[in-house]
């Protein structure tokens, strides 16, 4: 798939000179790419602390984006043409946004990227191909100069000292050329394909056509060029390393130079691992810093192998640590800082507040609403109704002198009676109106007349509590009496309200047996109503001692 | 007989109109509203002013503070207090103002012309109108007050029946009619209730019913 894709089709050893020209420029740019990369993030990660780390950084960036052109351009050599170019314009007058829309831009995230990689892997493949060729070369042409080395050549396990070998070997360097054209092909299309992946324009978030230009040839690698599979990445990486160990083993066994090529394949394979992860983990700021964690970890190994490879010493990596660690610790911080204790127990002490507020809101609402209810039941339904029952009235009135016209007429009349009834005591059950006309102590003077058992009453609310306040203090009183009616009635009570500094004490005793369930449903329905208003309900009901309600409601407002 | 009304809700107040109308009442004016008592009050001089309780603006007992000015200004009027809801409170506080020519009644009792009628007709002769629920609350609160609870337990049920509908400011006859037996055995329930209760004979319908509601509002306090 990722053979055929836009690769001009050409005579043979046109192709095969592009690809070799193609890998002698990516040596090239390869050191410089690794210099710029090495130096820039080394030199900004130790200095990260200092106004100097960014400016480094910005260079770097800046510096990535100059080599990725270069890059895109030398694609060109085997593709024809140039890979396009997208970045974000750096526009804006002042510099932080010029800043913004260079930190912004995922391009410049992947020049970035590509510029180590190039470093580090495109050395590799590049290094590897001039080697291939260089072989060829130094096969074919043995038989011109053999003889001027003391030794002889040195071809692996032989040493080419006559003229028929080195006419053999140059023969074997003969057969080998397809053998190279066809690996340095393989090379560099691995190579295009890491190029495209990280330097192809990729489409918008929002899905729009990739390609900016109607009209234009399709671009080299236009839009969202597939990532190559890690696992195609890892055989590829194996096979080199093993071809490299075959290479090392047939040139004599001396320094063990293929683990530089090994380091260099981890290194990629890790770095591939790693931005997979970090494409998947899209939006989620913990995701996100998990990922740049693991980078960095990739990074900070990557020095620590550097430095054992090179035989220890000064302990270097140290510094790119701190510099990372100190990043990712402030990363952390601010991805975290919701859990840290002294912002959680404000951001909880906001939430309370809020919640308080709401919920005061609420219950204002609610008790207006009840109100409402209340008094649109007077005015329209309850108002009908009795409407109703003066024109039955009235018409009971003309017929009666037929008596059966006139009973019909009564029962329709004492039916809306008892509608009306009903009505009434649902209202007064919704928002009793004496307590809206006239407060609490009225309110609880009447329930204590209309109570079927003895009641004395002790009032004094004090200063008019809030309408929640009042209506829950209300139905204690009603609810708790009517108890007493139904468990004790031989029983007396005694209501007292008080108020105790910003709380409205209500209690009602009585004298009866005593042994009230505090879990029965009148007392439970009774307990929510009082704590929604953050008060309290209590019950007393030893047996014997008779029992008592007590509610406490705050109304401090 | 000359009547005035206040009632906010429009559809109620021709209702009760055109029921008096009908009946022979004369409406002479009518008024939205509590100051508007007052005024048609003194512009019309009214044997009787039948009120809302509940009228703006307040919308709450506006009605029956009106009500309860407008006896005080004008000591012959007789007030007919409506209202949707029986408060002992409201009541009370209606009585206390003077138990002759005053009356509360739950508003569905209009539809009962004729004891309506005769309620209005009380209430502007000076006699008293209540509603059975207003009694029945006196009497509960009377019972469970205590102190004389004794003594209205000491009555027979008829004699119980014949106080209630006396509370309610009914004639002897009236109460007579209500209970389908003859004058002279309400006459004679009525004796009795009155030496049970220890309460002072009067000939007159009016003063027997204070008497019984007096009775019935000091046992209550």
């Amino acid at each position: 798939m990722v053979v055929s894709i836009a690769t001009p089709r050409l005579p043979i050893a046109t192709r095969w000179s592009r690809d070799l020209l193609f890998h002698l420029a990516g040596l090239l740019t390869a050191c410089a790419g690794l210099a710029l990369w090495v130096t820039g993030v080394a030199v900004s990660l130790s200095v990260a602390i200092t106004y100097f780390g960014l400016v480094v950084a910005l260079g770097t960036l800046l510096g990535c984006r100059w080599f990725a052109r270069v890059e895109r351009r030398r694609a060109a050599i085997v593709l024809g043409r140039a890979i396009d170019e997208r970045h974000a314009p750096l526009q804006g007058t002042r510099w932080t946004t010029r800043l913004h829309a260079l930190m912004g831009d995922p391009t410049t995230w992947r020049d970035f990227a590509w510029t180590g990689l190039a470093g580090l892997v495109g050395m590799t493949l590049s290094g590897l191909a001039l080697t291939l060729w260089g072989c060829v070369l130094a096969f074919v042409t043995l038989p011109a100069w053999y003889w001027a080395l003391p030794a002889g050549a040195d071809v692996g396990l032989f040493d080419i000292d006559t003229l028929p070998m080195a006419l053999a070997t140059a023969a074997a360097g003969l057969a080998l050329v397809p053998v190279a054209g066809a690996a340095v092909r393989g090379l560099t299309v691995v190579e295009l394909a890491m190029m495209r992946w990280l330097l192809a324009p990729r489409a918008a978030p929002g899905g729009e056509p990739g390609d900016p230009v109607p009209g234009a040839p399709p671009a080299v690698g236009g839009a969202a060029p597939p990532a190559p599979p890690l696992s195609l990445h890892v055989a590829f990486s194996l096979v080199i390393a093993v071809l490299m160990a075959i290479v090392w083993a047939a040139t004599g066994l001396g320094y063990f130079w293929p683990v530089w090529i090994w380091l260099g394949l981890a290194i990629a394979v890790a770095l591939h691992v790693v931005a997979l992860r970090g494409l998947q983990a899209r939006g989620d700021a913990q995701q996100a810093l998990r990922v740049k964690g693991e980078l960095c970890a990739v990074i900070a190994a990557i020095c620590w192998v550097v430095w054992a490879l090179a035989g220890g010493g000064y302990l270097w990596p140290v510094w790119p640590m701190l510099g990372m660690g100190t990043g990712l610790a402030l990363r952390a911080i601010l991805v975290f800082r919701e859990r840290l204790p002294w912002v959680r127990e404000q951001a909880l002490a906001e939430r309370v507040d809020v919640l308080t507020r709401t919920r005061q809101g609420a219950l204002d609402v609610q008790a207006a609403e009840l109100r409402r209810i209340e008094r649109d039941l007077h005015d329209g339904a309850q108002a009908r109704l009795v409407a109703l029952t003066m024109q039955l009235g009235r018409a009971e009135e003309r017929v009666a002198d037929q008596p059966e016209v006139a009973a019909l007429l009564r029962r329709a009349r004492e039916d809306a009676g008892l509608a009306i009834a009903e009505l009434r005591d649902l209202a007064r059950g919704i928002a009793p109106p004496i307590l809206a006309d006239r407060g609490l102590a009225a309110a609880i003077d009447a329930l204590a007349q209309r109570s079927a058992i003895p009641v004395t009453v002790d009032a004094q609310p004090g200063r008019r509590p809030p309408p929640v306040v009042e209506t829950a203090a209300y139905f204690v009183v009603a609810e708790a009496l009517t108890n007493v009616a139904k468990h004790a009635p031989g029983a007396a009570a005694r209501v007292d309200v008080q108020r105790d500094g910003d709380r409205l004490v209500v209690e009602v005793a009585d004298d009866g047996p005593g042994g009230a369930d505090p879990a029965g449903s009148g007392l439970r329905g009774l307990r929510h109503r009082v704590e929604a208003l953050d008060g309290t309900l209590s019950v007393t009901s030893a047996a014997g001692e008779g029992t008592t309600v007590r509610a406490e409601l705050p109304c401090g407002r | 007989m000359r009547a005035v009304i206040v009632e906010d809700l429009a559809l109620l107040r021709e209702g009760i109109v055109a029921l008096l109308r009908d009946n022979g009442i004369d409406v002479v004016a009518q008024a939205e509203d509590g100051p508007g008592l007052e005024r048609i009050v003194s512009g019309h001089k009214p044997d009787v002013a039948i009120v809302d309780v509940r009228l703006p603006p307040t919308f709450s007992d506006e009605g029956l503070r009106a009500a309860i000015e407008a006896r005080r200004r004008h000591p012959g009027l007789g007030v007919l207090v409506l209202s949707q809801y029986v408060e002992p409170v409201y009541t009370a506080e209606l009585l206390a103002s003077g138990e002759a020519g005053v009356g509360y009644l739950l508003k569905e009792r209009v539809g009962e012309v004729r004891e309506f009628i005769d309620a209005v007709q009380r209430v502007a002769d000076g006699g008293t109108a209540l509603d059975r629920e207003v009694v029945a609350e006196l009497m509960r609160a009377h019972a469970a007050g205590g102190a004389h609870g004794g003594a209205l337990g000491s009555l027979t049920p008829r004699e119980r029946e014949v106080l209630e509908l006396m509370a309610e400011g009914r004639s002897n006859a009236a109460v007579a009619r209500a209970l389908v037996v003859s004058g002279g055995a309400v006459e004679k329930h009525v004796r009795n209730i009155f030496a049970k209760l220890d309460l002072p004979a009067g000939e007159d319908d009016h003063r027997r019913v204070l008497a019984v509601l007096a009775f019935l509002r000091a046992g209550a306090a």
